[in-house]
C-alpha cells in the first residue's frame, strides 16, 4: 500500500477546509450586508440630539416663548433588576397597574420593522436602549424622585427642554406642542415617536423654522450599553443647532392687557399696525394660560377641561367667528359709491325710515355726517345706486352687473377669502356675488330690493373680526394694506415674502378723507355714537357697530384707528352679547389704543369699569 | 561525538519565519483588542498585552532551551515525559474548578493547563510507538496499545471536562491514517466471528479517515433534515418525518438508480459483488442515520442546543447563540479592507460584545480590523505553516520525526479549523485557542515548545542514521 499518497488525502482536507472557510468569509465580509448591519445594531448607537426649539420675541424684544429644563425619567429594561412595582409606582405617584400599562405602551409605541435576517416583523423596541418612562417632569418633582432612584436599577433621569410662556398670554396665537402622530412620523423622517410637533398657532405654522437642526452622534457602545467612545472619532457626527429666534409683530404687554380687559367676557380684540400689517394683539376671550398645554401630562389633564368649558376658550373667535359686519360696512359702501361716482363726498340723502329702520338723527348732508349718524336709509340709497346703475335694460340684469362690480371692490379689501398668512385657522367669511344669489333665487330672479340688507352690512354678508380690523387698517392707510401677519422676522431673514407685498384696493386715495372725517366725528363730536372712545391727547377715529344676534343680546362692536393723522394702530373690538357698540366695545378700544401709544392708561375709572364687568359669561361651577 | 554546530545551522528558516510573523501578528492583535488608554505601553505588565509579550519571550526562551538539548532525548524519554504529564492530568482533577472545569494547575492568573502539554507528550509517545512498528507487527495488542496512548489522556481530559481539547486529540487519527495503522486486527476479530466469513482485511479498518468524514456528513444531513416538515401533496397534511427516514428515502433512491445503472453497464459477475457492497452500504448508512437521530434525542439539552445553533436549526441571537452571533457580526462587519487597526467596535475588550475576544475569539477583532484582506494573509500564513510542516515531515529519515511532525501539523490544523470555524459559525462554541494568536500562557508555551521541538528534530535530521 502506498502510504505516501495519503499525504495528499490529508493535504486535500486542509485545502478543502481553507477553501470553504474563505468562501464563507468572503460572503460574510464582502458580499452580505447582513452582518455589517447586525454589528451596527449591536455596537453603534445613533444618538439623536434634539436642539431646544427656537425662542420667540415680541416686537419690543421681550421673550414670550422660551424653553425650560425638564427631566425625563428613562428606563433601560435590561438593567432593571427585580423591580418592586408597588414601591416604584408609589414613588412616581401612580398605581402599579398604570406602571405596567406604561411598559406595554412604550413597547407598542416603538412600532415594528422587517428584519432581513429572521424574515419577520420585529419590534423596534430594544431591551438595551433607554426609553422615557415619564416625560417632562419638573425639577421640583424630580428632586423628590431622584434620591430614591438608586433603589430601582434600570431607571435614570435625563434633562430635556419644554416650552415655557413667561407672560402666560397669547395662547390662541402661539399654539402648543404635542406628540407627533404616526402619520406625521411616516411623512417626515425628522420625527421619532415621542417627539413634539407644533400643533396649533405659530408653533404649528413655523414648525420647520422653530424645530432647528437635529444633531447626530454615532457612539460605540459596550455590551452593557455604556457609551465607550465616539465612532470614527466623530467623523460622521453632526451638531444640533437651535433654530434662530422668531420676532413677532405682537406687543405682548398689549396682548396681556387686552386679555385682562376681556376677562369675564366673551369676544375678541384685533389690533393691527396699519403701516406694516403686523398684528399687535389678537385677543380671543376668554383666554387661558398657554403653560396649561405644555407636555403630555398637562395636555391630557387640561385640554378636556378647556374643550368642555361653556365659554369656548378654545374657539378662535377673531378668526372663525363670522359676524354680519353691521355698521362698519357703511364705511366700505361709502368708498365704493364714491369711487363708482354714484355719489360724491357731499351727496346728501334724507333719513327716510320707510325704506329701512333708523334711529332719530338729523338727515345727513354729506358722507361724513352719514357715517357720524350711521344713517341706514342713506346707505340704502347709496348702495342702490351702486347695484342698480341703469346700464342694463332689465332691472335684474342691471342688478347682476352692479353686484358683480361691487363684489370686485369688496374683494379688493381682502374680504370673502382667507389671507395668505401665518395666522392659522381663518374662516373666509362670506361676500355674496351674482352666482350666489342665482343659486338662491334663480338667474335674473333678484334685484337690489331682494338683497338690500347688504347695504348696511346685514343679511348674507359675513366677516371675521380679523377681516374687519383689516378694513380699519385700510382706511387708516387710505387705500392699501399689507396682509395681516404675526411674524416680523425669522432669525435675520425677515418676514415671509408675501408679507412685504402691498395690496391696493380699487378705491382712490382722496375718497378716504370724508370717511375718516366721519369716523373722527363719531368719537370726537357731540352726538357721536362712540364718544366713550374719546381720548384727551390722541385723536381717535372710530365707528360703532351693533351686530344683530338672532340667538340673544346683540354683540357690541367698535372699530377705531389712531392717531388720525399718522395712524399707528387699527383696532376692532367685539364683546359678545354686550348690546350697544358704544357702551363696552368703544371704551375697550380706547384703552387699547392708549395703552399701545402711551404705555399707560390715563382714566383708571374707565379701566376699572371694564375690568369688573362680567357679560354673558358662564362662571364655572 | 558530534561536532559542535551553531544553533541555527540546519534551522528551517521558512517555518521559523512564519512562526515569528504569526507571534508578532498575534501580539499586535492582543494589543489592539485589550488596549487600555491608561497603560498604553506594550510592556505594561498589568495589561494583557504586557503579559502576552512576557509569555512570548518566555516561550522563545523555552525554544532556546529546546535547541540547546540534543533532540534524541524526546525519543528516549518519551515514556517518562508522557507519564509525568499524565500525573499532572490526574492532579489537576483535584484542583478547584475554574469556569466549571478542573483544567488549571497553579496559582491565580499564572496557572497552566496540563492538557496543553499532554498534546506534546502524547505526540512524542505516539511517534515513538508507531515508529517502532512495522506493518507485519500490527496485531490486536499493538493496535490497542497505540489506541490507548490516545484514549488515556482523552479520558482524563473528558473528566475535567474540556470538550475542546478532547476533540483536538482526535487529530491523531489523521496521523495514524498517514502511517497506515489499521484497525483491521480488532475488526477482524468481530467480522470473522460470523460463521462462514473469512476475511484477511476490511477496507473500513484502514480507511477510517474518509469513512469518518462520510459519517460526519451523513449525521449532519440527518440532523438538518430533521427540521424539514414534509407536506404531503394532495392531502395538505404535515408529516412529522424524522431526518433519518428522509435520509433512508434518499439512500433508497440512490440504490434503485445505481441498480438500474448496473443492469445497463456492468457484467453479471461484477454485478453480484457490487450488489453486496451497495446493500451493505445502504444498511450501514441507514443504521447510522437512524442512530444519529435517536442518539441526538438522547443528548442533554445544552448539547443539543449548541448543535442546533451551529446547524442553523434554531435562532437565539441574544440568548444561547449570543457569543456566536456577536462573533459573526464582528467578523462580517470587517468588510473587504477592515475597519482599521484598533478600530474594532464590536469585538474589542472595551465594548465587550464578544466575550473572550482576546482568547478563543481573537479571530474576531483580527477579521474586524483587517477585513477580508487580513483574513487572506492569515489563512495564507497558516496554510504555509501546515504545508511546510508536511514537507518537513516527508523529508525526515526517521519515522519518529515524521510522525511527530504530522502530529504537530494535525494539532495545528484542528485548532485552526475549529477555532476559526467557531468564529464564523461553522463549529459549535468549544473553547480552544487559535495557536500563536490567542492570549494565554499555557497555549503559547505549549505550541511554541511543540514547534521548537519540531524545528530541533528537523535541524538534527541528518544525525539520525536509521
Amino acid at each position: 500500500m502506498n502510504l505516501e499518497a495519503r499525504r495528499n488525502v490529508i493535504l486535500s482536507f486542509i485545502i478543502l477546509m481553507i477553501g470553504i472557510y474563505l468562501i464563507k468569509l468572503f460572503y460574510m465580509q464582502v458580499i452580505d450586508e447582513t452582518w455589517t448591519l447586525r454589528a451596527q445594531e449591536i455596537a453603534e448607537k445613533r444618538k439623536v440630539i434634539f436642539p431646544p426649539r427656537g425662542v420667540i420675541f415680541d416686537r419690543n424684544d421681550k421673550k414670550i416663548v422660551t424653553n425650560q429644563t425638564y427631566y425625563n425619567l428613562m428606563m433601560v429594561e435590561d438593567s432593571i433588576v427585580d423591580l418592586d412595582t408597588a414601591a416604584f409606582a408609589k414613588l412616581i405617584g401612580w398605581t402599579p397597574k398604570q406602571v405596567r400599562a406604561r411598559f406595554k405602551e412604550i413597547v407598542e409605541g416603538e412600532g415594528t420593522y422587517y428584519n432581513k435576517i429572521t424574515r419577520k416583523r420585529t419590534p423596534n423596541y430594544q431591551k438595551i436602549r433607554a426609553y422615557p418612562f415619564l416625560k417632562e417632569v419638573t425639577l421640583e418633582e424630580m428632586s423628590k424622585i431622584a434620591p430614591h432612584l438608586s433603589n430601582f436599577k434600570g431607571f435614570h433621569y435625563e434633562a430635556t427642554s419644554a416650552r415655557n410662556y413667561p407672560y402666560k398670554s397669547a395662547a390662541n396665537i402661539l399654539g402648543y406642542l404635542s406628540e407627533v402622530y404616526r402619520e406625521e412620523i411616516e411623512e417626515d423622517p425628522f420625527y421619532k415617536p415621542g417627539n413634539n410637533i407644533g400643533r396649533a398657532g405659530i408653533e404649528r405654522f413655523y414648525e420647520k423654522e422653530l424645530r432647528g437642526v437635529k444633531g447626530i452622534k454615532y457612539i460605540v457602545t459596550s455590551a452593557l450599553n455604556n457609551a465607550i467612545e465616539s465612532y470614527a472619532d466623530g467623523k460622521y457626527d453632526t451638531t444640533a443647532r437651535q433654530a434662530p429666534p422668531l420676532k413677532m409683530g405682537m406687543d405682548v404687554e398689549l396682548q396681556s392687557y387686552g386679555e385682562r380687559l376681556m376677562q369675564k367676557k366673551k369676544g375678541c380684540i384685533v389690533a393691527i399696525e396699519p403701516s406694516s400689517g403686523e398684528i399687535l394683539s389678537m385677543v380671543s376671550a376668554p383666554s387661558y394660560d398657554p403653560n396649561l398645554l405644555v407636555g403630555k401630562r398637562n395636555i391630557s389633564a387640561n385640554y378636556p377641561k378647556l374643550a368642555k368649558d361653556l365659554n369656548l376658550p378654545l374657539f378662535p373667535r377673531p378668526l372663525q367667528a363670522e359676524y354680519p359686519p353691521g355698521s362698519i360696512f357703511k364705511l366700505v359702501q361709502s368708498l365704493i359709491a364714491m369711487q363708482e361716482g354714484v355719489i360724491t363726498a357731499n351727496s346728501g340723502f334724507p333719513c327716510d325710515k320707510s325704506l329701512v329702520g333708523c334711529h332719530n338723527h338729523p338727515s345727513a348732508h354729506n358722507i361724513a355726517e352719514a357715517i357720524q349718524y350711521s344713517c341706514n336709509p342713506y346707505y340704502y340709497m347709496a348702495v342702490r345706486r351702486i347695484i342698480q346703475q341703469g346700464v342694463k335694460r332689465s332691472t335684474n340684469a342691471d342688478a347682476e352687473y352692479g353686484l358683480q362690480k361691487w363684489y370686485k371692490y369688496i374683494r379688493s379689501f381682502g374680504l370673502g377669502k382667507i389671507f395668505d398668512t401665518d395666522v392659522s385657522g381663518q374662516r373666509p367669511g362670506l361676500i355674496p356675488n351674482p352666482a350666489f344669489y342665482d343659486k338662491w333665487y334663480g338667474h335674473h330672479a333678484w334685484a337690489f330690493s331682494t338683497i338690500r340688507s347688504i347695504s348696511i352690512g346685514q343679511g348674507e354678508v359675513k366677516l371675521t373680526p380679523l377681516q374687519m380690523a383689516n378694513i380699519v387698517a385700510i382706511i387708516a392707510n387710505k387705500g392699501w394694506y399689507y396682509t395681516p401677519h404675526f411674524v416680523r422676522s425669522i432669525g435675520k431673514k425677515g418676514a415671509l415674502a408675501q408679507f412685504n407685498k402691498k395690496h391696493w384696493t380699487m378705491i382712490n386715495y382722496q375718497h378716504f378723507d370724508p370717511v375718516i372725517e366721519g369716523m373722527r366725528r363719531v368719537v370726537n363730536e357731540p352726538g357721536g355714537t362712540g364718544k366713550m372712545a374719546r381720548l384727551n391727547d390722541i385723536l381717535v377715529c372710530g365707528k360703532t357697530g351693533t351686530v344683530q344676534n338672532p340667538h340673544g343680546e346683540d354683540h357690541s362692536v367698535f372699530f377705531a384707528f389712531a392717531p388720525m393723522n399718522k395712524p399707528k394702530i387699527a383696532v376692532a373690538v367685539f364683546v359678545e352679547n354686550a348690546g350697544w357698540g358704544g357702551t363696552w366695545a368703544a371704551p375697550i378700544a380706547s384703552l387699547i389704543i392708549e395703552k399701545y401709544l402711551k404705555g399707560k392708561v390715563s382714566d383708571p375709572d374707565k379701566e376699572k369699569r371694564i375690568l369688573e364687568a362680567q357679560i354673558a359669561f358662564q362662571t364655572a361651577n | 561525538m558530534r561536532k559542535q554546530e551553531s544553533l541555527t545551522e540546519h534551522l528551517d528558516w521558512p517555518l521559523f519565519g512564519a512562526l515569528m510573523t504569526m507571534l508578532l501578528m498575534g501580539l499586535a492583535t492582543v494589543y489592539s483588542v485589550a488596549y487600555n488608554e491608561e497603560a498604553p505601553s506594550l510592556f505594561a505588565f498589568s495589561e494583557k498585552y504586557g503579559r502576552q509579550l512576557f509569555w512570548i519571550l518566555f516561550s522563545l526562551f523555552l525554544g532556546l532551551l529546546v535547541f540547546l538539548i540534543d533532540s534524541d532525548i524526546y525519543r528516549r524519554f518519551a515514556i517518562p515525559i508522557y507519564l509525568s504529564t499524565h500525573v499532572l492530568l490526574i492532579v489537576v482533577l483535584f484542583m478547584p474548578a475554574v469556569h466549571g472545569a478542573h483544567a488549571w494547575l497553579g496559582v491565580g492568573s499564572f496557572g497552566v493547563q496540563p492538557a496543553e502539554f499532554a498534546k506534546i507528550s502524547t505526540s512524542l509517545l505516539l511517534a515513538k510507538y508507531i515508529s517502532g512498528l512495522t506493518v507485519k507487527q500490527q496485531n490486536t495488542r499493538t493496535v490497542l496499545t497505540a489506541s490507548s496512548i490516545l484514549l488515556i489522556p482523552m479520558g482524563l481530559i473528558l473528566l475535567q471536562p474540556d470538550a475542546g481539547t478532547f476533540v483536538v486529540f482526535t487529530s491523531f487519527l489523521f496521523v495514524m491514517y498517514r502511517e497506515g495503522l489499521t484497525f483491521d486486527p480488532i475488526l477482524l476479530n468481530f467480522v470473522n466471528a460470523i460463521p462462514g466469513v473469512r476475511y484477511k482485511e476490511t477496507w473500513v479498518g484502514s480507511h477510517f479517515i474518509p469513512i469518518l468524514f462520510a459519517l460526519l456528513f451523513l449525521s449532519v444531513v440527518t440532523l438538518l433534515l430533521d427540521s424539514v416538515v414534509f407536506v404531503m401533496p394532495f392531502f395538505d397534511t404535515a408529516l412529522p418525518l424524522s431526518g433519518s427516514s428522509l435520509v433512508l428515502f434518499g439512500l433508497l433512491l440512490i440504490y434503485v438508480v445505481s441498480w438500474l445503472l448496473m443492469q445497463r453497464f456492468t457484467t453479471r459477475r461484477e454485478r453480484s459483488r457490487m450488489m453486496v457492497v451497495l446493500t451493505l452500504g445502504l444498511i450501514l448508512a441507514g443504521g447510522l442515520s437512524f442512530g444519529v437521530d435517536t442518539g441526538f434525542d438522547m443528548l442533554k439539552k445544552h448539547q443539543k442546543d449548541r448543535i442546533e445553533l451551529v446547524l442553523g436549526l434554531r435562532e437565539d441571537p441574544n440568548g444561547d447563540d449570543y457569543n456566536r452571533n456577536r462573533a459573526m457580526a464582528a467578523v462580517g462587519s470587517g468588510g473587504f479592507l477592515g475597519k482599521g487597526y484598533r478600530e474594532a467596535s464590536v469585538s474589542s475588550v472595551r465594548t465587550n460584545h464578544v466575550p473572550e475576544s482576546e482568547t478563543d475569539f481573537i479571530f474576531c477583532p483580527f477579521a474586524e480590523e483587517w477585513g477580508f484582506v487580513g483574513v487572506l494573509v492569515l489563512f495564507f500564513l497558516y496554510f504555509f505553516m501546515l504545508f511546510r510542516i508536511i514537507i518537513i515531515a516527508e523529508r525526515q529519515r526517521a519515522a519518529f520525526n515524521r510522525i511527530y511532525a504530522y502530529c504537530v501539523a494535525m494539532i495545528l490544523f484542528y485548532h485552526f479549523a475549529i477555532n476559526i470555524g467557531m468564529n464564523i459559525g461553522f463549529a459549535p462554541v468549544i473553547g480552544i485557542p487559535l495557536p500563536f494568536f490567542s492570549y494565554g500562557g499555557s497555549s503559547m508555551m505549549s505550541f511554541s515548545v511543540m514547534m521548537f521541538i519540531l524545528l530541533k528534530l528537523d535541524a538534527q535530521r541528518k544525525d539520525v542514521l536509521r
